[in-house]
C-alpha cells in the first residue's frame, strides 16, 4: 500500500499548513492571511471551496434519486459513495464557510433571526438542513461497525426515502438558490455567465455533474485500493450525464442567443477565452469522450471526462463568483495562505473519505434488489469488493510527525507584520465647512454629508431646537460643534482635557477641587463636569450624557441623524427615502475641495472607500429639502 | 548579524517552538492511543490503577525512591531540574519577549534567584555528566543521547547566562545570544524526539508499566484468523 501512503502524506503536509494558515486567521483575523479588501470581500474560498463544492456535492441527491426515485437498482452499490461524497462536500463547503466568516459561535443566528429578503438567508438554512438530512443518510454506515445504536440504525433505514425525498427537495432549493444569489450582480458580472436562467442553470448544471463526481469517486478508489471497476455500469450512469449536459448546453446557448449575447461569445478578450475553456471542459469534452460507447467504458474515457467536467464546472462556479465579477478594477490574487487553506479544505475531505473507504463497507449495500437475487449471479465477488475490512489506522506515527512538522512550517511562513495590527487608526476630526449648509467632513476625506443647517433649524422649532442635537455645549458656548467632544472618527474619545484644566494657560485647577482629599484620584472619585460648568448640558438636551467618554464621531453623527430620519421616513409617504444611506450619502463634493481630494488620494493610509455618487447635485439637494 | 538574530528569533523560533508544543502533545496523544490499544487487547483487563496513580505521584518527587539508593544522583539531578525549568519560562528577558509578540505576561523570577539557578544548572549538569562517565554501571546503559543531553542542555545556560550580565562580555553579546537562541531552538526540536520527551509522558509511564504485564502473546495475524484469535490475548 505504498502508493495509498505516499497519496495521504502529501495530503496531511497540505492540512497542516491549512492548520496554520485557518488558526491565524482566527485568532488575528482576515488581514492576517488573506489578500481580501473592501472592493473583494468575496475571495478564493468561495469562489474556489464554497460555490463549486456544492455543485460537486450535488452526486448525493442525483445518484440517491436516479437508485430509489426511479428505481435503477443496479446502482445500490454506489449510493453510500454518492451521499459521503455529497455529506463531505457540504461540510468542506461549510467549513471554508465558516473560515470566511469566522464568528462560528454565531452560527445559530439565521435559525433564530429571520431575514426571508435575503437569498444568504436561504442559503444558510439549505446548507444546514442538508447537512443534517446527509448526516442522518450517511450514519448507517458507521454504525454498521458496532452492535450498539442498533435501533437508530434500523429506524434510519426503514424512512430511508423520506430522507432521500427531503434531500432532493432541499439541494433542488439550495442549488438553484445558489445561482440566484448572483441575479444582485447584473453590474459587476461580466454578460456572457450573468443572465436571468441563473438559477436554471446552476441547477441543470448541479445534476449533470453529480454523477460524474461519484464515477470518479469510484475511479479514485480503484486506482488508489488497485481494485476492478465495473465500467459498463459506470458508463451507463454517465450516459445520463451526457444527456442533462445537452440540455443545460442548449438552455445556456439559446439563453445567450436570445439575450443578443452572439457576438459577446467571439469577442477577443481573455473573458471570451475563459468562457470557451469553460465550455470546452464542462459540455464539449465529456460529451464527446462519453457519447460514444468504446471510450464510455474505457478506463481512460471514464477519467477524462469526469475529471474535465469536474474542472469545467469548478471553473463556471469560479468564474461566476469571483473571476468574472470583473467591473471593481481592483486586481485580487490571493496569498499563498489562502491556497493553503482552500487546499487544505479539500485535503481533509479526501482524508476523510479514504478513511471511510477503508473502515466501512462503503460498496457492498445490504439492499439488495429481490429480482437480481433470484435471477442472476451475484454481482460482484470478494474480488472486486472495495471493502478492505477494519485496519488499524495504519501510519499514525508518519501522519501524525509529517502533520505537526508541516503546521509548525506553516506557522513560521506567516510573516511577523501580518500578525501584528496597531488597532484602529487615530484619524483627528476637524469642524464641519460653509455657512447655513455645512459640509460634514469629520476627516477630511472629501466624501463628505451635506447637512442642511439652516433649514434644519427653521423646520425644527427655531432656536429652542438647538437642543435636539446639542446635547452638551463648552463653557460660553451657546452650541459647540459636534467635533469638539466626538474628536476621533473611529473610536472612542475622551472629551474631558485633563492636562488643559491643570494647566496655567488653561483652567488652572488645583488638584483638590475635582479630586476629594481623602480619595485616590481617579476619574471615578472625582467631580463630575457639572460641579463647576453649571450650565454644560442645555436645558431640554434629548440626549443624555452619561459620562465623558464621547463615542466616535461616525457613532455619533448616525446616532444623532439615523433615528431621526427614521421616524420621519415612517410619518410621511413622501418622505419615505429619508432613511436611505443614499439621502445624505453619494452627493458630489463641492468644487473648492478639489485640491484637498488629490491629497487624499496621494495618502497611502486613505481608508475610507465609497464611491462617488454620479447624478445631479442640485436636484439632490432639492429633493433632500422638500 | 542582526538580520541572522532577527530570522533565529523570528520565524526559526516559531517553527521550532511549535514542533516542541506540537511534537510533544503528538507524543502524548499516541501514547496514550497506544496504551489504550494496548488495554483493549489484553486478556486480563483488570489493573491496579490506584498503585500506578500513587507510583506515578511518587516519581514525580522522587525524594523516598532514590534517596535512599543514590542519594547524590537524587539531590544532583534535583537541583538541575529546578533551574532547568525554572529559569527558561520565569526569566523576566524571556516573559518580556513574549509579552511584547503575544501580550501575555506572567511572574518572573528575581534577578538574583534566576542567576543562581542558572549557575546551579550548569555545575549540577556538568556534575551529572561526570558521573554517568564515571560510574561503570551508568555507562553500561547509557546510549549516546544519554551523553550529548546534560551538555546540550547547559550551553544555553552558559551562553544565557553571559548575556545576562553584559559585564563579563559586552563585545561579544551578539555571538552569545545566536549560541544562546541556536542551541535552544535545537533543544526544542530535539525535544519531542528523545528521551526529555519524558517531560509530558512521565504521567503515562506507571500506567504503561502495569500494562506491560497484560500484552496479548504476538500470533501472526494469519494463524489467528485461523483460529480466530485474531488479536486476542492468549
Amino acid at each position: 500500500m505504498k502508493k495509498v501512503t505516499a497519496f495521504k502524506s502529501v495530503l496531511w503536509t497540505i492540512l497542516g499548513l491549512a492548520l496554520a494558515a485557518g488558526v491565524t486567521r482566527m485568532i488575528f483575523g482576515l488581514g492576517a492571511i488573506t489578500n481580501q479588501s473592501d472592493t473583494t470581500p468575496w475571495g478564493l474560498w468561495k469562489g474556489f471551496n464554497v460555490i463549486p463544492g456544492i455543485a460537486l456535492a450535488a452526486g448525493g441527491f442525483v445518484v440517491t434519486a436516479i437508485i430509489y426515485v426511479m428505481r435503477k437498482h443496479e446502482y445500490y452499490r454506489y449510493a453510500k459513495i454518492a451521499v459521503l461524497m455529497a455529506f463531505l462536500g457540504y461540510l468542506s463547503a461549510a467549513t471554508a464557510l465558516v473560515v470566511e466568516l469566522g464568528l462560528p459561535w454565531m452560527v445559530w443566528h439565521p435559525v433564530v433571526y429571520w431575514q426571508h429578503h435575503s437569498a444568504l438567508f436561504e442559503v444558510a438554512w439549505c446548507v444546514m438542513l442538508y447537512l443534517v438530512v446527509l448526516f442522518l443518510e450517511f450514519v448507517p454506515v458507521p454504525l454498521e461497525e458496532t452492535s450498539r445504536f442498533a435501533g437508530v440504525r434500523r429506524f434510519l433505514h426503514k424512512y430511508k426515502l423520506i430522507l432521500v425525498v427531503l434531500g432532493i427537495m432541499i439541494s433542488t432549493l439550495h442549488q438553484s438558490s445558489l445561482g440566484t444569489l448572483f441575479l444582485i450582480t447584473p453590474e459587476k458580472l461580466h454578460p456572457l455567465w450573468y443572465t436571468n436562467l441563473l438559477p436554471v442553470l446552476f441547477f441543470v448544471s448541479a445534476i449533470a455533474v453529480g454523477p460524474l463526481m461519484v464515477i470518479l469517486g469510484v475511479l479514485t478508489i480503484s486506482a488508489v485500493y488497485e481494485k476492478p471497476l465495473e465500467r459498463e455500469k459506470l458508463g451507463k450512469l454517465a450516459l445520463f450525464s451526457v444527456g442533462v449536459l445537452a440540455v443545460y448546453a442548449l438552455i445556456r446557448f439559446i439563453g445567450l442567443v436570445a439575450e443578443g449575447k452572439l457576438a459577446t461569445m467571439f469577442v477577443s478578450s481573455w473573458q471570451t477565452l475563459f468562457f470557451w475553456i469553460e465550455t470546452a471542459l464542462f459540455v464539449i469534452i465529456p460529451i464527446l469522450f462519453l457519447a460514444v460507447k468504446q471510450l464510455r467504458v474505457s478506463k481512460a474515457g471514464l477519467w477524462v471526462a469526469t475529471i474535465s467536467a469536474v474542472i469545467g464546472i469548478g471553473f463556471n462556479r469560479a468564474n461566476i463568483a469571483g473571476i468574472m465579477l470583473v467591473r471593481t478594477g481592483e486586481i485580487y490574487i490571493p496569498t499563498i495562505f489562502e491556497i493553503f487553506i482552500s487546499l487544505g479544505i479539500i485535503s481533509a475531505a479526501v482524508l476523510v473519505f479514504l478513511f471511510c473507504v477503508e473502515r466501512f463497507k462503503m460498496w457492498e449495500t445490504k439492499w439488495t434488489d429481490p429480482r437480481d437475487r433470484e435471477t442472476a449471479p451475484p454481482e460482484f465477488d470478494r474480488s472486486s469488493e472495495a471493502w478492505l475490512g477494519s485496519p488499524r489506522i495504519s501510519h499514525r506515527f508518519t501522519f501524525s510527525f509529517i502533520l505537526i512538522i508541516s503546521l509548525a512550517f506553516g506557522f513560521a511562513l506567516i510573516s511577523n507584520e501580518r500578525i501584528h495590527s496597531e488597532g484602529i487608526k487615530e484619524v483627528p476630526v476637524k469642524a464641519a465647512r460653509g455657512g447655513d449648509t455645512l459640509y460634514v467632513d469629520g476627516n477630511h476625506d472629501t466624501f463628505g454629508v451635506y447637512f442642511a443647517h439652516e433649514d434644519h433649524i427653521q423646520r425644527e422649532g427655531k432656536k429652542e431646537s438647538c437642543v435636539i442635537c446639542h446635547h452638551m455645549n463648552l463653557p460660553m458656548d451657546e452650541s459647540s460643534p459636534c467635533s469638539a467632544c466626538h474628536g476621533n472618527m473611529y473610536t472612542e474619545f475622551d472629551a474631558f482635557r485633563h492636562d488643559w484644566h491643570s494647566s496655567p494657560a488653561g483652567g488652572n485647577v488645583g488638584c483638590m477641587e475635582c479630586h476629594p482629599e481623602d480619595q485616590p484620584r481617579l476619574a471615578e472619585t472625582a467631580q463630575s463636569c457639572e460641579h463647576c460648568h453649571k450650565d454644560l448640558i442645555p436645558a431640554g438636551a434629548e440626549i443624555e450624557v452619561d459620562d465623558y467618554m464621547a463615542p466616535s464621531y461616525t457613532d455619533a453623527m448616525h446616532g444623532v441623524c439615523v433615528p431621526c430620519h427614521e421616524t420621519r421616513a415612517k410619518q410621511k409617504e413622501e418622505l419615505k427615502d429619508l432613511a436611505l444611506c443614499t439621502s445624505c450619502h453619494g452627493f458630489d463634493h463641492p468644487e473648492y475641495l478639489n485640491k484637498e481630494i488629490e491629497m487624499a488620494f496621494r495618502d497611502t493610509s486613505f481608508n475610507h472607500v465609497v464611491l462617488p455618487f454620479v447624478g445631479d447635485l442640485d436636484k439632490n439637494r432639492e429633493d433632500m429639502d422638500d | 548579524m542582526q538580520q541572522l538574530l532577527d530570522f533565529v528569533s523570528g520565524p526559526l523560533f516559531r517553527l521550532t517552538f511549535l514542533i516542541m508544543i506540537l511534537g510533544l502533545l503528538r507524543t502524548f496523544v499516541l501514547d496514550l492511543w497506544g496504551a489504550w490499544d494496548a488495554y483493549r487487547r489484553a486478556g486480563d483487563k483488570k489493573l491496579a490503577w490506584g498503585d500506578a496513580f500513587s507510583k506515578t505521584i511518587q516519581w514525580l518527587f522522587p525524594v523516598r525512591r532514590v534517596f535512599t539508593r543514590r542519594p547524590l544522583y537524587s539531590l544532583f539531578s534535583i537541583l538541575f531540574h529546578v533551574g532547568l525549568i525554572l529559569v527558561p519560562i520565569f526569566y523576566l528577558g524571556h516573559v518580556q519577549l513574549w509579552e511584547e509578540s503575544t501580550g501575555l505576561s506572567w511572574w518572573t523570577l528575581p534577578h538574583f534567584w534566576a542567576d543562581l539557578l542558572t549557575l546551579t544548572t550548569i555545575i549540577f549538569g556538568l556534575l551529572l555528566f561526570l558521573g554517568r562517565l564515571i560510574s561503570s554501571e551508568a555507562r553500561y546503559l547509557s546510549r549516546s543521547q544519554d551523553y550529548l543531553w546534560p551538555i546540550l542542555l547547559v550551553v544555553p545556560f552558559v551562553s544565557g547566562y553571559f548575556c545576562a550580565n553584559l559585564n563579563i562580555s559586552p563585545a561579544s553579546y551578539q555571538v552569545f545570544m545566536l549560541i544562546h537562541i541556536l542551541s535552544g531552538e535545537l533543544i526544542f526540536v530535539l525535544i519531542p524526539f528523545t528521551k526529555i520527551a519524558h517531560c509530558v509522558l512521565m504521567p503515562l509511564s506507571q500506567f504503561i508499566i502495569s500494562l506491560a504485564w497484560k500484552f496479548p502473546a504476538r500470533i501472526d495475524d494469519k494463524i489467528g484468523a485461523t483460529m480466530d484469535k485474531k488479536g486476542v490475548g492468549v
